[in-house]
C-alpha cells in the first residue's frame, strides 16, 4: 500500500514538474531564442562538452582496464577492472561538482582583485582563449589590492592593539601546527589541551582586540573604510550573543532534562517550543519599542538581547537532548552521597556539557554573523553597523554599486566564518545530530 | 519539602514565579518613574531595579518554599522569553486588529499646525478657519494636540464654527499651537477581511508556492545530499575527507555574500551562468525574469546552500547503521543495489525523517533567501506588488509592513504575521505527529 | 552631599542636553566632508557640538518617523526628498519652519522649490538642491545631442554593437521612466484639484496614456531593441562609467563618479518619443532639510539648518558634490558650470514629484506593472494598465 502510494506520489510529482517546464519555462515568451548580449555562442556546444566528458570516461576506463592487467600480470590475480573503473568516475563526478561548487566562490575572489569596481565588464577581452573571451572565467588583466587597500584605508592601529593581533595569529599558528601533528604523530595527550588552550588564548585575544578598538581609529572618508570597525562590532555583539545564549540555555536544558518530577514540565516545554515559532523579525516595531523604552537603542546591548530571545527554545531543546542521552546514575550517585542538584550540575555535568555550549555559541554566533534586518533596526550611523549592514549597504546604496569593494568584503568578511566553520565541523555535525537526530 | 503535585503544584508554582516577575517589573517601573523627576536615569535603569528586587525576591521564596528552587533553573530563559518573544507577540497580536501604519501613528500631524490667537476655557481662536486648517470635516470628535513651549495636551473636538474649536476640558495652560491628530484604533477584523478580499492577488498564491518551495527544496536538497552522503560513506574511497571538507564550503559561507553573488551571476544578458550556457549552445535563460524561471533559479540557489547540510546529516545518519548488517548481506550475497533498498535505506529513514522536517519548516520561513536573491520578484500578472511572483508569506509580510511597497502598513502586516504564525504551529504540529517527538519527551 | 548628586547629575544632562544636535545625513564622500566642515564651523560659532551620523538613504524615512516620537532620533535630516515630505509631516515628526525664515530667504528659492517643500500649505524643511534625470551622453560617441526621435533612435541602434550600447537605463523604476508617461499627456500622477492642491481621486497615469507610455517602453526593449534584459541601474551606471554606454538617463547624483572615471559627458533633454503630443518632461526632486519636531534643541538645529542652505554655502555644496542648489543667487554663481547649466534646461521640462503620502502607495504597482511589460513580448499592455490602477485606487481608498 505504501509503495503504491509512493509511487502515485512520484509520478504525480514528475508530471507536474513536466507540465510546468514544458508550458511555462519553455514557451515562447520566456524561453527566447537570442543570443545574449557580448557572449559568445558555440553551436551545439553541449554536444562538445558531453563529448569531452565522455572522452573522460573513457580515459579512466582505459586506464583501469590497463592498470589492472598490468597488477593482475604482475601479481598472478585475476580482478576485474570494473571498481577501479566505478572509482575513478566517481572522482569525476565529484570534481565536477566541486567545480560548480566553487564558481561563484571564484568569481567573487576574481570580483574582488578587479580594480574597476563594476559588476559586469563590458569589453570584450581578445585573448583568443573561449572562456575567457565568453567571460565565463573572469578576465584580469591588470588585477589589484585596490579594493582591499579602500577597506583598510586610515586604519590606525596602537603598538599593544597590534601585538593583540600577533598574539592571537602566533595562536593560531600553533593550533594549526599541533592540528597537523595530530595527523602526522600518534595522539598525546598534550595535544587536546595545548590546543584549547590556544584556541582559548586566542579568542582572548581577538576579544581583548575587538574590545580596545575605538571608531576614532577608523579615519578614512569613505564608508568602506569602516569595514573593520563592523568587523569588530560583529564579534563583540555575535561573542556576547553567543555567550548569553549558552548561559540563558544551560540551566533551562538542564531543568527539562532532569526534573522529570516537575509538574507542568510538558506544557512548560511546549511553551518553550511554541512560542518560539513566532517569526520573530515581523514583530520588529515591538522590538524597536522595548528597546527604545529601555533606552537600548543603538547599543549593542540592546541588539544582543534582541538576539537571544531568538535561539533559547532550540539551544535548550538540543541540550536537553544532549543530556538526556548521558546516564543519570553518575549524578544520582553524588545525590545520594549529598550533592545538591547545583552541585551535581555544575560539577558534574557542565564539564561534560562543553561540547554542546562550544555548538550553541558557534550556532548563535555564525547566526547572527550576518545578519542585517534586526541589526538595520537597532544600530544607527556606520560606526555602529555590523558586518551584514555593512556588506548589504554596497550594494544596496541609494543608485550606488560598489562590487569590487562588496566583493573584497565578502571575502575578509567570510573569513572567520569559514575558520569557525572548519575549525570546529566536528561540533557543528554532533550538535545537529544531537539536537534533531533522536533514537 | 515536596513539591505540590498535579496541575495544582503547577499552577501554584507558576503563579509564584510570574507574580515574583510581575513584582520585580513592577518595581523596576515605579522605581524609574520616582527617580525620573528627580534625574534622568537611562530606561534600563528599570532592568536593573526589577533585577535588584527579583534576586532576592526569589532567595526569599526560595526559604519560604523549598520546592520552588526547582523551577529557578527555568528562570532566566523563561524571563528571557517572556520578555522577548512573548511581550512582542502579544504587541503583534494587538497590532493585527488595528490600523496603525507609518502614517497613522498615534502623533499629532504637524503639516496641521495652526496659531491660536485667544484661548478662553476650552474655547481655542484660531488664526485661520478650523476646518480647513486642521483638515478635518466633519471635525467633531476629532482629537487635537495643543501645545506650548514645555507643555502639550491632548483633547476632543466638540464644536467648530469658523476659526473657533470648543474643547471637551479646559486647557492647563496658554496654548500657542494645535494640530490635529492621526489616530489609530481598533478595526475588529479588518485587516484579515482586507486580505481574504484579495485573496486570489496575495494569500492563496503565495501560499501555494510557499508551500511547493518548500516541499521541493527540502526533496532536491535531501536528493543530492544522499547521494553525495552514500558515495562519501564509502570507506575504500581515497579523497574522502577531502572531498568531505570542501563540498560544505556553501554551507559555510554567510548566505547574505552568496545570495548576492548569486543575483549577479544569474543576470539574463551579462551573468555568467548564461554566458556558460552560451557557450555551451543553450541561448540565455531569465532566471531572475520570468515568473516560473525565478522559481527554477531559486530552487538551485538553494540546493546549492543547502545540500551540503543534507550531506552531513546523510552521513551523521549512516554512521549509526551497525557495519555487521552490511557484512551479513554480503555473506548472503545481496548486490551492492539489494543493499542499498534492503539496508541502507529503510534504515535512514527513521533518523532522517526529523531532519526532513526540520528542514521544511526552516525553509517555510526562508526570509533571507528570497528577499536577497529575487526580492520576491520578478513581477507577476494579477498580484499585489508586495506579493510577486516567488514571496513566500513571511517576505509578503516583511514587505508589507517594512518596505517602500507596503508603506509602513503595521496593522496589515502584523495580521500577515498571525496568519503565519497559525500556519507554522500547524505544519509543526503535524511534524511532531510524524516524529513522536513530543511523545518521547512525555 | 547625598542631595548633591542628583543636582550635579541633572546639571549635566542638562548641559548635555543642551550642548548637542545630531544630525543624520545620506551624504558621503566630498559631500560629508563639506557637511562636517559647516558643523565644525556651527560649532565654533555658537558653541553648539553638532554630531555628524551617516544614515543609508534608504533607511532615514523609517528610522526617523518610528524614532522621532520616542526621542531616539536625530535633530535634523540632510537631506530628504520632498517627496517623502506628506508622509512624513503627517506622521507628526516635521516640525513646520515657516516661522523661522524669512521672507528674503524665501524670495531667494526658486519657486518651484518652495512649493515642492510646502505639505498642505505649510512650509516642512528648508530646500537645498533639485535634481532630475536628464539624457547623459558620451561626448566620445555623440557629438551633438539627438534633437528627435529617428535621430536618437538611429544613433542608438548603430551604436548598439557587440561590446558598445547605444541608450541603456534603469528601466525598471517608475522614477527613471515618467518622463514618458508625462510625454503622453500625464501632467502628473494625480491631477489637482479646483484649490489647486493633488488630488489623489485622480490619477493621471492610467487608461490612455499609461498604455501608450507602456508600449513604449515595452517597445524600447523588443520593438527598438536597446536596453535589453538584465539592465538594472547597476548595470547601465556601470557600463557608462567604463566607457563603453553612449547615453543613459541618469541624474546629477551620478556625475560625480563620471568625472572620477574621466568620462566626457554632456547632458541634454531626452527626444520626444514617437506620437507624443508633449515633450518628454522628467520628475523633479527637491531635497532639503528637515528639522526634528520632537527635537529637544530645536533653535540650535533650527539655525544650523539655515547656515546650510545659504547661498554661498550651496555653492561651495556644489563644488564638492556638482548637486545643483535651489537657490538662485547660488545658481547665478554657478551659471557658468555645464552641469548646472545643462540641467537648468532640463528642469523648466519637469514636473515636482508629488509630496502628498498617498503617492507611496502607487511606486509599488507602477513599478510592477513597468516590470510587466518588459518581461515578455506578448505582454498586454492594456490589462497591465488596468490592473495597476485597480491597485492604486484600492490601496488608496483603504
Amino acid at each position: 500500500m505504501r509503495k503504491v502510494l509512493g509511487f502515485l506520489f512520484t509520478g504525480l510529482a514528475l508530471y507536474g514538474v513536466y507540465w510546468f517546464a514544458a508550458n511555462r519555462l519553455f514557451d515562447e515568451g520566456s524561453y527566447r531564442k537570442q543570443v545574449a548580449f557580448g557572449s559568445v555562442f558555440v553551436p551545439f556546444g553541449w554536444a562538445y562538452a558531453l563529448l569531452g566528458l565522455l572522452g573522460l570516461v573513457a580515459l579512466i576506463l582505459l586506464y583501469s582496464l590497463l592498470y589492472t592487467a598490468l597488477v593482475n600480470r604482475l601479481q598472478g590475480r585475476r580482478r576485474s577492472p570494473w571498481p577501479l573503473f566505478q572509482e575513478g568516475v566517481t572522482h569525476l563526478f565529484l570534481w565536477v561538482l566541486i567545480l560548480l561548487v566553487y564558481y561563484p566562490v571564484v568569481q567573487v575572489v576574481a570580483a574582488s582583485f578587479d580594480p574597476t569596481n563594476n559588476l559586469f565588464s563590458f569589453r570584450r577581452p581578445d585573448t583568443g582563449f573561449l572562456l575567457l573571451d565568453a567571460k565565463v572565467i573572469p578576465y584580469l588583466p591588470n588585477p589589484s589590492l585596490e579594493n582591499y587597500a579602500a577597506l583598510v584605508e586610515g586604519v590606525v592601529l596602537y603598538p599593544y592593539q597590534g601585538a593583540l593581533l600577533l598574539l592571537a595569529a602566533l595562536a593560531l599558528l600553533g593550533v594549526g601546527g599541533i592540528g597537523l601533528l595530530r595527523r602526522l604523530l600518534a595522539q598525546g595527550e598534550w595535544m587536546g589541551l595545548w590546543q584549547g588552550r590556544l584556541l582559548f588564548l586566542m579568542a582572548l585575544s581577538v576579544f581583548a582586540l575587538a574590545l580596545s578598538l575605538s571608531p576614532r581609529q577608523f579615519t578614512g572618508q569613505g564608508t568602506e573604510a569602516k569595514f573593520l570597525l563592523w568587523v569588530r562590532n560583529t564579534f563583540l555583539i555575535s561573542g556576547l550573543t553567543g555567550l548569553l545564549a549558552v548561559l540563558l540555555t544551560a540551566t533551562a536544558g538542564y531543568a527539562f532534562a532532569r526534573f522529570r518530577h516537575l509538574p507542568g514540565r510538558y506544557p512548560m516545554l511546549l511553551f518553550f517550543i511554541f512560542v518560539q515559532m513566532f517569526p520573530g523579525f515581523l514583530a520588529l516595531v515591538a522590538i524597536y519599542y522595548l528597546l527604545s523604552r529601555l533606552d537600548l537603542l543603538n547599543t549593542f546591548t540592546g541588539l544582543v538581547l534582541a538576539y537571544s530571545g531568538g535561539i533559547i527554545s532550540f539551544g535548550t531543546w538540543v541540550y536537553k537532548g544532549y543530556l538526556e542521552s548521558i546516564s543519570p546514575s553518575l549524578e544520582e550517585a553524588a545525590m545520594v552521597d549529598g550533592a545538591t542538584r547545583w552541585q551535581v550540575f555544575t560539577r558534574i555535568l557542565l564539564p561534560l556539557s562543553a561540547p554542546m555550549f562550544v555548538f550553541i555559541f558557534l550556532l548563535q554566533f555564525v547566526g547572527t554573523y550576518s545578519e542585517f534586518v534586526l541589526a538595520n533596526l537597532v544600530l544607527t550611523g556606520v560606526e555602529t553597523w555590523n558586518v551584514g549592514v555593512g556588506l548589504r549597504s554596497f550594494t544596496t546604496g541609494q543608485f550606488q554599486t560598489k562590487w569590487g569593494v562588496f566583493a573584497a568584503a565578502s571575502v575578509l568578511g567570510s573569513l572567520p566564518i569559514l575558520f569557525l566553520f572548519y575549525g570546529f565541523q566536528q561540533y557543528f555535525v554532533s550538535g545537529y545530530t544531537a539536537g534533531a537526530v533522536k533514537e | 519539602m515536596k513539591h505540590p503535585p498535579g496541575l495544582k503544584g503547577f499552577l501554584l508554582a507558576l503563579a509564584l514565579l510570574l507574580g515574583l516577575l510581575l513584582l520585580a517589573t513592577g518595581v523596576g517601573l515605579l522605581g524609574y518613574l520616582a527617580l525620573e523627576a528627580y534625574l534622568a536615569p537611562p530606561g534600563w535603569t528599570i532592568l536593573v531595579l526589577a533585577l535588584l528586587v527579583l534576586v532576592p525576591g526569589a532567595v526569599a521564596l526560595g526559604r519560604l518554599f523549598p520546592w520552588l528552587t526547582d523551577w529557578y533553573y527555568l528562570l532566566p530563559a523563561l524571563a528571557f522569553l517572556l520578555v522577548f518573544t512573548l511581550y512582542p507577540i502579544g504587541l503583534t497580536v494587538y497590532l493585527a486588529f488595528t490600523d496603525y501604519s507609518g502614517r497613522k501613528n498615534g502623533f499629532p500631524d504637524r503639516s496641521t499646525e495652526t496659531r491660536v490667537v485667544a484661548q478662553e476655557g476650552a474655547r481655542l481662536v484660531l488664526e485661520a478657519d478650523a476646518k480647513e486648517a486642521l483638515r478635518c470635516d466633519p471635525c467633531q470628535g476629532e482629537q487635537v494636540e495643543a501645545y506650548a513651549e514645555g507643555h502639550r495636551a491632548r483633547a476632543k473636538i466638540l464644536e467648530v464654527e469658523g476659526p473657533s474649536l470648543v474643547l471637551d476640558r479646559d486647557l492647563p495652560f496658554r496654548a500657542e499651537y494645535v494640530a490635529k491628530v492621526n489616530t489609530f484604533g481598533f478595526v475588529g477584523l479588518k485587516n484579515f477581511a482586507f486580505i481574504l478580499s484579495q485573496a486570489n492577488q496575495a494569500l492563496l498564491p503565495v501560499f501555494t508556492w510557499n508551500v511547493v518551495f518548500a516541499l521541493s527544496t527540502v526533496l532536491l536538497n535531501a536528493l543530492l545530499g544522499l547521494v553525495l552522503g552514500l558515495i562519501l560513506h564509502n570507506k575504500a574511497l581515497k579523497l574522502r575527507n577531502f572531498y568531505r571538507t570542501a563540498l560544505i564550503v556553501s554551507w559555510a559561507l554567510p548566505g547574505v555574500i552568496t545570495v548576492q553573488v548569486w543575483v549577479a551571476l544569474l543576470n539574463y544578458n551579462f551573468g555568467a551562468i548564461n554566458r556558460l550556457l552560451g557557450v555551451l549552445g543553450i541561448y540565455p535563460i531569465p532566471w531572475l525574469n520570468d515568473p516560473d524561471w525565478a522559481k527554477v533559479a531559486v530552487l538551485l540557489v538553494n540546493l546549492w546552500l543547502g545540500f551540503p547540510y543534507m550531506m552531513t546529516a546523510t552521513l551523521g545518519a549512516l554512521s549509526t547503521i551497525p557495519d555487521e548488517l552490511y557484512e551479513a548481506a554480503k555473506v548472503d550475497g545481496a548486490t551492492p543495489w539489494q543493499t542499498l533498498w534492503g539496508i541502507t535505506l529503510p534504515l535512514l529513514e527513521k533518523p532522517m525523517l526529523p531532519i526532513l522536517l526540520s528542514s521544511f519548516a526552516f525553509n517555510f520561513n526562508n526570509f533571507y533567501l528570497i528577499y536577497l536573491l529575487t526580492g520576491g520578484g520578478p513581477a507577476e500578472e494579477g498580484r499585489l506588488a508586495t506579493a510577486q511572483a516567488t514571496d513566500i508569506l513571511i517576505s509578503w509580510a516583511y514587505k508589507t509592513a517594512f518596505s517602500a511597497e507596503g508603506q509602513s502598513a503595521y496593522g496589515l502586516g502584523a495580521a500577515i504575521s498571525l496568519i503565519i504564525f497559525a500556519l507554522t504551529v500547524l505544519i509543526s504540529l503535524v511534524n511532531f505527529r510524524f516524529t513522536g517527538a513530543l511523545r518521547e519527551v512525555r | 552631599m547625598r542631595k548633591l548628586v542628583p543636582l550635579l547629575a541633572l546639571g549635566l544632562s542638562l548641559a548635555l542636553a543642551q550642548g548637542k544636535i545630531t544630525v543624520w545625513t545620506h551624504f558621503g564622500g566630498p559631500e560629508l566632508a563639506w557637511l562636517k566642515a559647516q558643523a565644525r564651523t556651527f560649532e565654533r560659532t555658537s558653541g553648539t557640538k553638532v554630531e555628524v551620523v551617516e544614515v543609508p538613504f534608504e533607511e532615514i524615512k523609517q528610522k526617523f518617523i518610528l524614532g522621532a516620537p520616542q526621542g531616539q532620533a536625530a535633530d535634523l535630516l540632510v537631506t530628504v526628498p520632498h517627496d517623502w515630505l506628506g508622509e512624513m509631516a503627517q506622521a507628526g515628526v516635521l516640525e513646520p519652519v515657516g516661522k523661522y525664515v524669512t521672507q528674503d530667504y524665501l524670495a531667494d528659492l526658486q519657486p518651484v522649490a518652495v512649493e515642492a517643500f510646502t505639505f498642505g500649505g505649510r512650509l516642512m524643511g528648508l530646500p537645498a538642491y533639485a535634481e532630475s534625470v536628464a539624457l547623459i551622453y558620451n561626448k566620445k560617441y555623440v557629438k551633438e545631442p539627438p534633437k528627435t526621435w529617428e535621430a536618437f533612435l538611429a544613433l542608438a541602434q548603430r551604436l548598439t554593437t557587440g561590446s558598445t550600447f547605444g541608450f541603456l537605463y534603469n528601466i525598471g523604476e517608475p522614477y527613471f521612466n515618467f518622463g514618458f508617461f508625462k510625454a503622453y499627456g500625464a501632467e502628473n500622477v494625480f491631477g489637482k484639484d479646483a484649490k489647486g492642491s493633488l488630488d489623489p481621486a485622480k490619477l493621471l497615469i492610467g487608461g490612455e496614456v499609461g498604455e501608450k507610455a507602456l508600449q513604449f517602453i515595452k517597445d524600447l526593449r523588443f520593438k527598438y531593441n536597446l536596453v535589453p534584459e538584465g539592465v538594472d541601474y547597476g548595470v547601465a551606471d556601470g557600463a557608462f562609467k567604463e566607457g563603453t554606454l553612449a547615453m543613459i538617463i541618469n541624474g546629477p547624483w551620478a556625475l560625480g563618479d563620471y568625472k572620477k572615471a574621466k568620462i566626457d559627458f554632456g547632458i541634454a533633454p531626452f527626444p520626444t518619443p514617437p506620437g507624443a503630443k508633449n515633450p518628454w518632461g522628467p520628475f523633479l526632486g527637491v531635497q532639503g532639510v528637515v528639522v526634528n519636531a520632537y527635537s529637544k534643541n530645536k533653535t540650535q538645529a533650527v539655525n544650523f539648518a539655515k547656515t546650510l542652505v545659504t547661498g554661498r554655502n550651496l555653492v561651495a555644496f556644489n563644488q564638492a558634490g556638482g548637486r545643483i542648489p535651489v537657490s538662485k543667487s547660488a545658481v547665478r554663481q554657478l551659471a557658468k558650470d555645464p552641469v548646472v547649466a545643462g540641467f537648468s534646461q532640463v528642469f523648466p521640462l519637469g514636473t515636482p514629484m508629488p509630496n502628498i503620502s498617498e503617492m507611496g502607495k502607487v511606486w509599488g504597482p507602477w513599478k510592477n506593472a513597468i516590470s510587466l511589460a518588459i518581461q515578455r513580448p506578448d505582454a498586454n499592455v492594456k490589462k497591465i494598465v488596468e490592473d495597476m490602477v485597480a491597485e492604486i485606487k484600492k490601496a488608496i481608498g483603504r
